[in-house]
């Protein structure tokens, strides 16, 4: 009786392993040379022209309905608002994008930036949900789908650009709060963003994103003396989808430039093969230790009732 | 509680009968209420001091996690954007599950390499691994966003590429496991033998499902910060081997919560054990000991092999790499130095001091690489304090709920046999080899 | 008498010479002021005072970039336009297009594969651009109403004016 429930039990924990490991690898994508689907957007933005309006703000709070802001869009001492440890505004529950404003030396003048979803190539925050809220449409938006999350905010940790915001003050309904590049009412049709239209300096540029890296890369050659020759987000973490010109070094102007090519999928990746490797192997393993250290008792209850009905009989 | 009971010569609920003549059985609200009248069992309950820091905890702390659920998390947390991830997850989560891995260290030792002298503490690690993932999932269920979403990955939405959903499907699976093997005490208690019969028959099979659970979700939830590789701290980072240090780390962690656990057993109800744990608890202490120790000075090594993989030596002489350094010295170098001496001179008493100071070094690891030492180019968070007063009370629940088991399964100590056999096993002078007496073990009685 | 005559075809000859003149410089008349409010919609139209920009450029091609009788200067746009002198286009909205991110815009401009000017702003960005450089080194007006008034509609979306959050409003979220 015994015997078999364990033979059973090796028979089908090396079934399930086979079957795990034969269905777990479906795409032929190795982690980081995914471009982005042919017909993938992006959009250009230009620190060089951002004169810190905020219009870019305004649009996106009517577009998405948002709640009405504490101060109006157009007050400029925003800029000087820091929050925890002395951190500039970032995309929250409130606010899907926000503009900062910064003052690196020898730029002759202040530099804006603009902080959205980068909606990255190999999203991390797609990567790291383990419901599958996030999807990235053929047309390159980062989507999220709020029917199925949790809350568990394994995205938050995973964005590299602390990009996701979670509407904590929702007591029985909190969700991911981020831009979805306009996806719902403008991306699926074709049109641009609501931010960039509503630009009055044209610091973003929309389009496809293969095109983008090519405007990019122009621009930079016809003014080398206004450009860093960097566009920002063209490989960073697998390339994303927002990508960014800089007259600064980017790190003077908030970027992390510390973070490499890869995706960040590719740093789990290497765990997640291991995965059924153990499977496979762990169940032959330990059994064969169980018969080695036990030798020829083959259940240790089965010899100790023998032991205590031999005495008994006696 | 013990001199309580001597002095009114209230009987203990150890076996199926309230007495010798096998004529009358306790019935279940004997069994619960400890063989007390009602009256009896509160007025011990109110006598015991302890109770009362008990009471003062959940008087605050009750309120609160209503107040999470009706409020939201913003209630009770800073709302942090930056620090998804607080104390809820930091230490219910991420301490909690490493110190629970006793259960399959003591399942994999006794069944697996066949160390039946390990048999007495046993059942109390299994019991101590079922309680600590079940309270980690209570602690996830206070924490996530939607609780009520909880199964979603298991039958709604797959995300399979996920880390989280392995960690997700793991800790289901292996829950069921622990339960499994923990409800062979209970089928005793309960006595329903066939049962009990039917779990003892994979025993085998769910120790190795154990093994493989344990391996691998211990190891996912460190491979979970490999998601957010610039925001850990280097010298709590490792590209490649993060998952291996979690699962390294969380077999001292087990082994010395058990250690933990039997002092803590041994100083406050003595009573409920009988002579086969109180007996062999200490030369069961320095066996844990000698696993620990290896585990903690192969931990080391590790720890230094990931240090030189990525070149961090210039951290060490940092801010970070000083409270690194604190970290290992107090939860690893100075275990190992004490585990040796303590084991060499038959110190179970050292054994047990240092088993403390391994679990401490196992929390403060797990909460710098989940909190302090997270987000470390940015701010510091330090929890509201909400949130630290609800992982306080939910600690005390789960203090409670193990001593609650405690007092009743037969986890302490055996399940008496039936008396006839009983004499004449006595009489037959047979003994197992814990050294204890046939007599006391039950459990021979249904295989 | 000869002089008369001299005087009277020298006028004459000046006469017509400066009227040539004249309508070499552009075929409309300049205007003194311009109303741009192509887009006008969250702002007020620009009443936009031309005569006294004329007065400050050196050349039209400051402005008109798109070559009003001065030889390019842009080193960028040398190379294909040097030897052209003059453009019958005047008016900016009729190069930049008022939607530059349309689909079908895009979709003309991917097709047109032997199209070399493919950066080109949208009509409101290229006001701006083109207004915002001088204003920034000749402290000329460079705040958003400085030179456009906000309408209902702008104050609406700006969250401004009458639209203005109250005072005391708490933000929900961090505490």
């Amino acid at each position: 009786m015994k015997g078999i429930s364990r033979r059973r039990f090796l028979a089908a924990s090396l079934a399930g392993g086979a079957a795990t490991t034969l269905t777990l690898s479906k795409k032929a994508f190795a982690t980081g040379t995914f471009e982005g689907y042919p017909e993938g957007m992006g959009v250009l933005v230009d620190l060089t022209r951002c004169v810190g309006c905020r219009s870019c703000e305004a649009a996106c709070n009517k577009e998405q309905n948002l709640p009405a802001p504490a101060v109006p869009f157009d007050d400029k001492s925003v800029f000087d608002q820091t929050g925890h440890g002395g951190q500039k505004r970032r995309p929250d529950e409130n606010a899907y994008t926000v503009v900062n404003r910064y003052e690196p030396k020898g730029a002759g003048g202040p530099v804006y930036r603009k902080v959205q979803c980068n909606h990255c190539n190999e999203p991390a925050c797609l990567t790291s949900c383990f419901v599958s809220a996030y999807s990235k449409t053929k047309e390159g938006a980062v989507v999220y789908n709020s029917k199925v999350c949790v809350g568990c905010r394994n995205c938050m940790i995973a964005c590299p650009f602390q990009v996701p915001g979670y509407s904590y003050s929702s007591a029985f309904d909190p969700v991911i709060k981020k831009c979805i590049f306009c996806y719902d009412t403008r991306l699926k049709n074709g049109k641009p963003p609501a931010c960039v239209e509503s630009c009055p300096q044209g610091v973003m540029t929309f389009g496809h994103r293969k095109e983008l890296i090519k405007i990019g890369h122009e621009r930079i050659k016809a003014r080398p003396d206004r450009y860093i020759d960097h566009v920002y987000g063209e490989t960073e973490v697998g390339g994303t989808g927002w990508m960014y010109l800089s007259s600064v070094p980017f790190d003077q102007v908030g970027f992390d430039t510390t973070m490499g090519k890869e995706p960040i999928i590719s740093n789990v990746k290497d765990f997640l093969g291991t995965v059924p490797m153990v499977l496979a192997i762990w169940p032959a393993l330990f059994t064969g230790f169980h018969l080695l250290a036990t030798g020829k008792k083959e259940h240790h209850d089965e010899d100790q009732s023998h032991a205590a009905e031999e005495e008994a009989e006696k | 509680m013990k001199r309580y009971l001597t002095k009114h010569e209230a009987r203990k609920v150890d076996s199926l009968y309230r007495d010798d003549k096998g004529k009358e059985k306790w019935s279940l609200v004997d069994k619960l209420l400890l063989g007390l009248s009602p009256r009896d069992y509160l007025a011990q309950a109110v006598r015991n001091p302890f109770n009362w820091i008990l009471a003062m905890i959940f008087a605050v702390g009750l309120p609160l996690i209503a107040g999470r659920f009706i409020f939201g998390l913003s209630f009770v947390t800073h709302s942090s954007n930056d620090y998804p991830w607080g104390l809820f997850l930091a230490f219910g989560l991420f301490t909690m599950v490493p110190l629970s891995a006793s259960g399959f260290m003591l399942g994999t030792t006794v069944e697996i390499f066949g160390r039946h002298d390990f048999e007495p503490i046993e059942r109390l690690a299994l019991l101590n691994g079922l309680l600590g993932y079940f309270f980690a999932v209570v602690y996830l269920l206070v924490d996530l966003g939607q609780p009520w979403r909880l199964p979603y990955p298991m039958v709604v939405s797959f995300g399979t590429a996920a880390v989280l959903f392995l960690v997700a499907w793991h800790v289901a699976t292996y829950l069921s496991v622990q339960v499994a093997e923990v409800s062979v005490s209970f089928f005793e208690w309960m006595n329903w033998p066939k049962a009990k019969r039917f779990i003892r028959k994979m025993a085998i099979g769910l120790t190795v499902s154990g093994i493989i659970l344990s391996t691998l979700h211990q190891g996912a939830l460190g491979a979970l910060f490999t998601y957010a590789p610039g925001k850990v701290h280097p010298l709590w980072y490792s590209a490649s081997f993060q998952w291996i240090h979690f699962f390294c780390s969380s077999i001292p962690a087990g082994l010395c919560m058990v250690i933990a656990v039997s002092t803590v057993v041994k100083k406050t109800m003595a009573w409920r054990c009988d002579r086969n744990f109180l007996d062999n608890l200490d030369k069961l202490t320095i066996g844990l000991a000698k696993g620990a120790s290896l585990a903690l000075v192969t931990y080391l090594a590790i720890k230094v092999i990931g240090i030189a993989h990525d070149n961090e030596w210039a951290y060490l002489v940092t801010g970070w790499g000083l409270w690194f350094m604190v970290e290992i010295f107090l939860g690893v170098i100075l275990p190992i130095g004490l585990f040796a001496y303590a084991i060499r001179h038959n110190k179970p008493g050292l054994v047990r001091f240092t088993a403390f100071l391994t679990i401490f070094g196992i929390v403060l690891n797990r909460i710098n690489t989940a909190l302090i030492a997270f987000n470390w180019k940015l701010y510091q968070e330090i929890p509201h304090w909400r949130e630290v007063i609800i992982c306080i009370t939910l600690f005390a629940v789960y203090i409670v709920t193990y001593r609650f088991i405690l007092y009743r399964l037969p986890i302490l100590y055996s399940w008496k046999a039936e008396p006839a056999l009983a004499e004449e096993l006595a009489e037959e002078k047979v003994h197992y080899p814990g050294g204890a007496p046939a007599v006391e073990m039950y459990r021979t009685m249904d295989n | 008498m000869f002089t008369t005559l001299k005087m009277l075809s020298g006028g004459i000859f000046l006469a017509i010479f400066s009227l040539a003149v004249a309508h070499q410089a552009g075929a409309q008349e300049m205007p003194d002021v311009i109303e741009i409010d192509s887009l006008s919609h969250l702002y007020e139209g620009v009443t936009f005072d031309h005569s006294m920009h004329v007065d400050l450029a050196e050349n039209c091609s400051v402005c008109h970039h798109q070559n009003a009788g001065v030889p390019v200067q842009d080193q960028n746009c040398a190379g294909c336009h040097a030897g052209t002198t003059k453009s019958h286009i005047v008016s900016c909205g009729q190069c930049h297009p008022v939607e530059p991110f349309s689909a079908e815009y895009l979709r003309q401009k991917e097709a047109d594969v032997k199209r070399y000017h493919r950066d080109k702003p949208g009509l409101k960005a290229a006001y701006h651009q083109n207004c915002m450089g001088c204003h920034d080194d000749m402290d000329g007006p460079t705040g958003c109403q400085d030179c456009h008034a906000r309408t209902e509609a702008g104050d609406k979306l700006f969250h401004a004016g009458d639209f203005a959050p109250q005072p005391g409003v708490a933000q929900s979220g961090h505490h």
